[in-house]
């Protein structure tokens, strides 16, 4: 019930364009609403001008050509390879679209460049549906990397579930810190 | 002095009182207690310290085996020795007035004689209010091998007085952490169900998860990172042989046995989503049990060995599932919380227990399949991986203690908890082995 | 009469055996009559007296052979001489009758002048005979009419004595046994008196015994209806103490009780217990099972692990509730 309802809003906000900053609900993640979210990224990579429109940017334009700054901002973007999830949901948070769409224009630049994403989960729930919520959040990363312009060969997916947590420790913040998809250039 | 005064008066003399009385009571209307609960408490037994024939090798008394076992099933609380009146290891020497005001209710008394490299251990065990004999056997194993010869009188003792039959003999798998020098070290390991006489099975620096049993208690399936990703091996423990029985694309996972142990279930990802499948081993052939654009993993047999039982988030969060037969629509079995996941259903058909979120806490939870009653079994919080006894009667599972994790037992209903001791480390991923004849 | 006339005329052949007496007598009453005849009638009647001696010779001979037996030795001469004499004898005597027919002839007319004399003399004598004897006869009837009518008065008087002591007799039975009767209905009525005294005593006394026994069962009733109240009262406060220490037994056996891992809800153990007023177990009894013998054991051994049951001091309390009754054991509300 949830899903259809989520699917039929979320393709007329999709059709709308309106998607901007908009967090999506967070506890309502499942594969369609996954999918959907890919996709509307893609129709997003606009909006990231919104997002990445800030004061600073404006500052900042002036003392660079337009090229040497995107490059410089792509470069920037590209240092940040972990992105983070909520619990028991893989979706890709919105503060992670542009530097996602950093990775793939590079990946797409650089064909050659492989990739390895590592799915994570925190140490709350069972160990073998984190191994799968790990891979999927692996795989949502994937889909997105691809959508926005890196080839399927390029890319390997891992979960390691929650065998491998970034940080030790049962805070709300390590598992904030746990629950993660790493890129892994090689 | 009332009490020992009727103690001691003669039984015949008290029959023919208690039937006289019968006959003179004047006719009335009989009076009826019912009694619908009992003791929210283990049962008081005192396992008096065998004596012993012969020398028999450092180490731990078998009575004290026996008084840790039955302590850890949660449902006895035996008396520490030194608080016995007497230490009787005969019928003859047992006073039962003493061990009633002692407040026990049964006595188990032994002696070990050692012939060779052989150890015989003759026991009996009293039903103190009773002052009876419920029990009175012998058994024998070798001199290095007394805690075999521990856990066996542990079962008998435990059938005499609970009517099921005892889990000590069993297996425990489990797997260990030990993150040393900042390298992990994972080490699959196979001990008594106290935890003792462990060994150690295979050591990774990569995770070893989901440690699983075959029905004879020769093998085990698990799934390894040692190649930098799960895959299944099935390890035949008698001669350390390995298999490499699921390495595909993306997942392989979560191991179950089929009853005959003839097919593991598998959750695996080749496809692009985790689902289920059976591999027959022989073959190797696989068989989908499940299509659904949700996660679905961790199935498990269920008693009959038809249906399954297997974890999906595809209502939203993970619930646990209920496919009746190979191809049915699976039902919904959990509804009590958000995130119910791992099913282990126990061999009575009866229960279902698993992994049940409640606020931000981790409890293991049991569901009545007859009734859909939900019932949380766990204090601790992040708890992790049940398992339950062959004989239905306990369950271990994982959680936390301070930073480490640890093996917890407790009743299958829930009772006291009995914390297996830690060794340096995690110890997680427990999997309770079948009783083996 | 007639008879005796008859007599007198047949001299001629009167009875041989006693012609003595009979000619003696004949002779005395013609004597008589002719003595008391002649006195007072004509002297023309003197011959008849001769002619009464002539016969009385001629009767003489016949007492002879009294004689003759003396002469017996010398019959043949006797005989010889008796035949002569006999011829004389006879001639004599034809002789004599010669003369005697004369004289007979003459005496005939004699006779008969005498006999119609005589005959006139008797027909008188017969005459004033029959006028004595008629008036001996009218004299004698009337004696014997007298002593007849003496007799009958004598009889009658008898009679009437008689009938008077019978009377007497009958009258005094009578009142006898009017008596007695008077007396037996009267100790009969006086009996029934007394019995319908005792009866009516008795009545009187059931009616009194009845109103007793009303007034009893009333007081009865009223004081059974404050001892139902009161018991009522009593078993109230009996159930509510009873209540309280089942109650206390109930908790006791819970926490003495462990169920067996192996319990079910569905297993049910009944114990019958039998206390003593000190609250102590006198026996313990499995009326019926769960089928699990570990089930029935941990029953049997809560119920036995009690060292003193919490029983009312109230004895009759104690014995109502608590001297037998029945456990059941049955897990409501497994762990």
């Amino acid at each position: 019930m949830n899903l259809s309802v989520q699917t039929k809003a979320f393709a007329l906000l999709a059709t709308l364009g309106l998607i901007a900053g908009c967090s999506s609900n967070q506890t309502m993640d499942d594969g369609a609403y996954d999918s959907a979210s890919d996709v509307a990224a893609i129709d997003q990579s606009g909006g990231s001008t919104v997002y990445g429109g800030s004061d600073d940017g404006g500052v900042s334009a002036e003392t660079l050509t337009e090229e040497e700054r995107m490059a410089a901002e792509q470069a920037a973007l590209r240092e940040i390879t972990t992105f983070y999830f909520d619990f028991d949901t893989s979706e890709i948070k919105p503060e992670a679209r542009d530097v996602l769409v950093a990775h793939a224009r590079y990946l797409a630049e650089h064909p050659n460049q492989r990739v390895r994403l590592e799915g994570h989960a925190d140490e709350r729930g069972t160990k073998e549906y984190n191994l799968a919520l790990g891979e999927r959040r692996a795989k949502a990363v994937q889909r997105f990397l691809i959508v926005n312009g890196a080839s399927r060969g390029q890319i390997e997916t891992v979960s390691y579930g929650e065998e491998k947590p970034a940080v030790m420790g049962s805070t709300e913040s390590a598992w904030a810190q746990n629950r993660r998809v790493e890129l892994v250039f090689e | 002095m009332t009490y020992r005064t009727w103690m001691t008066f003669p039984r015949a003399a008290a029959a023919i009182l208690a039937a006289c009385l019968v006959l003179v009571a004047p006719a009335r209307a009989e009076l009826l207690i019912r009694i619908t609960e009992g003791a929210d408490a283990a049962i008081p037994i005192s396992v008096v310290p065998f004596a012993e024939q012969g020398a028999l090798p450092p180490g731990d008394k078998v009575s004290r085996i026996v008084r840790d076992d039955l302590t850890m099933s949660g449902e006895f609380r035996p008396l520490p020795p030194e608080k016995m009146l007497s230490l009787p290891s005969r019928r003859e020497d047992v006073f039962f007035r003493d061990w009633r005001l002692l407040g026990q209710r049964y006595v188990l008394v032994g002696e070990l004689s050692r012939q060779a490299d052989r150890v015989t251990a003759r026991y009996e065990l009293f039903d103190v209010n009773q002052e009876k004999r419920i029990l009175g056997e012998s058994a024998a194993a070798s001199v290095n091998n007394l805690r075999t010869l521990a856990h066996h009188i542990s079962d008998k003792v435990y059938e005499a007085i609970t009517g099921v039959p005892g889990a000590f003999s069993t297996k425990l798998a489990y797997v260990t952490v030990d993150n040393a020098n900042g390298k992990p070290r994972y080490r699959l390991q196979v001990s008594d169900v106290d935890g003792k006489r462990a060994r150690i099975r295979l050591e990774s620096r990569e995770p070893i998860l989901s440690p699983a049993w075959s029905p004879d208690g020769k093998a085990l399936a698990y799934v390894s990172f040692e190649t930098g990703k799960p895959v299944v091996f099935v390890h035949e423990l008698a001669t350390g042989k390995r298999t490499k029985v699921a390495d595909f694309p993306g997942l392989n996972s979560a191991p179950a046995w089929s009853p005959d142990g003839k097919a593991l279930l598998l959750t695996l990802s080749k496809d692009g989503n985790a689902e289920i499948y059976r591999m027959e081993l022989a073959s190797g052939a696989l068989k989908k049990l499940t299509n659904h654009w949700a996660i679905d993993t961790e199935a498990t047999y269920d008693a009959t060995g038809e249906g399954i039982f297997f974890t999906s988030d595809r209502s939203g969060g993970p619930q646990i599932y209920y496919m009746e037969r190979i191809g049915a629509e699976p039902r919904r079995i959990t509804f009590g919380s958000r995130y119910n996941a791992r099913p282990r259903p126990d061999g009575t058909g009866d229960y279902v227990y698993y992994v049940h979120q409640r606020d931000s806490a981790f409890h293991i939870a049991r569901t009545n399949l007859k009734t859909g009653d939900e019932t949380i079994l766990t204090r601790t919080q992040s708890d992790e991986s049940p398992s339950v006894s062959p004989n239905g009667r306990m369950l271990i599972y994982a959680t936390k203690q301070g930073e480490n994790s640890v093996l917890t037992v407790i009743s299958a209903d829930g009772g006291a908890a009995y914390s297996l001791p830690a060794s340096e480390g995690d110890v997680r991923e427990p999997a309770w082995g079948p009783i083996v004849q | 009469m007639t008879n005796r006339e008859r007599k007198v005329t047949s001299t001629g052949t009167p009875p041989w055996k006693s012609p003595v007496a009979l000619s003696l007598l004949l002779h005395l009453v013609i004597v008589l009559v002719a003595v008391t005849g002649w006195t007072w009638s004509s002297p023309s009647h003197e011959p008849p007296p001769r002619s009464i001696s002539a016969r009385l010779i001629s009767q003489q001979p016949e007492p002879s052979p009294v004689v003759d037996t003396r002469d017996q030795p010398d019959r043949d001469q006797q005989r010889r001489a008796e035949q002569e004499r006999q011829r004389i004898e006879e001639e004599r005597r034809k002789a004599e009758e010669a003369r005697r027919q004369a004289e007979a002839q003459a005496r005939e007319v004699e006779r008969r002048k005498a006999e119609e004399e005589r005959k006139r003399q008797e027909a008188l004598a017969r005459e004033r005979e029959a006028k004595a004897k008629e008036a001996a006869r009218q004299k004698a009837e009337a004696e014997a009419k007298e002593r007849a009518r003496q007799k009958a008065e004598e009889e009658r008087k008898r009679q009437e004595d008689a009938r008077k002591k019978a009377e007497e007799e009958r009258r005094r039975k009578e009142e006898q046994a009017r008596r007695e009767r008077e007396e037996a209905e009267r100790r009969k009525a006086e009996a029934e008196r007394k019995r319908l005294e005792a009866e009516r005593r008795l009545r009187e006394q059931q009616l009194e015994a009845l109103a007793e026994e009303a007034r009893r069962a009333e007081e009865a009733e009223a004081l059974r209806q404050q001892q139902a109240a009161a018991a009522k009262a009593r078993e109230a406060q009996m159930l509510s103490e009873s209540e309280k220490y089942q109650a206390l037994i109930r908790e006791r056996l819970s926490a003495a009780w462990y169920p067996p891992s192996s319990a079910t809800e569905e297993m049910t153990a009944r114990l019958q217990i039998t206390l003593l007023p000190t609250g102590e177990l006198a026996d313990v009894r499995l009326v019926s099972g769960s089928g699990n013998a570990a089930f029935d054991n941990s029953a049997l051994s809560a119920v036995r692990s009690l060292n003193r049951y919490p029983v009312p001091d109230d004895r009759e309390t104690f014995e109502r509730y608590f001297r037998q009754f029945t456990i059941e054991f049955n897990p409501r509300r497994l762990r």
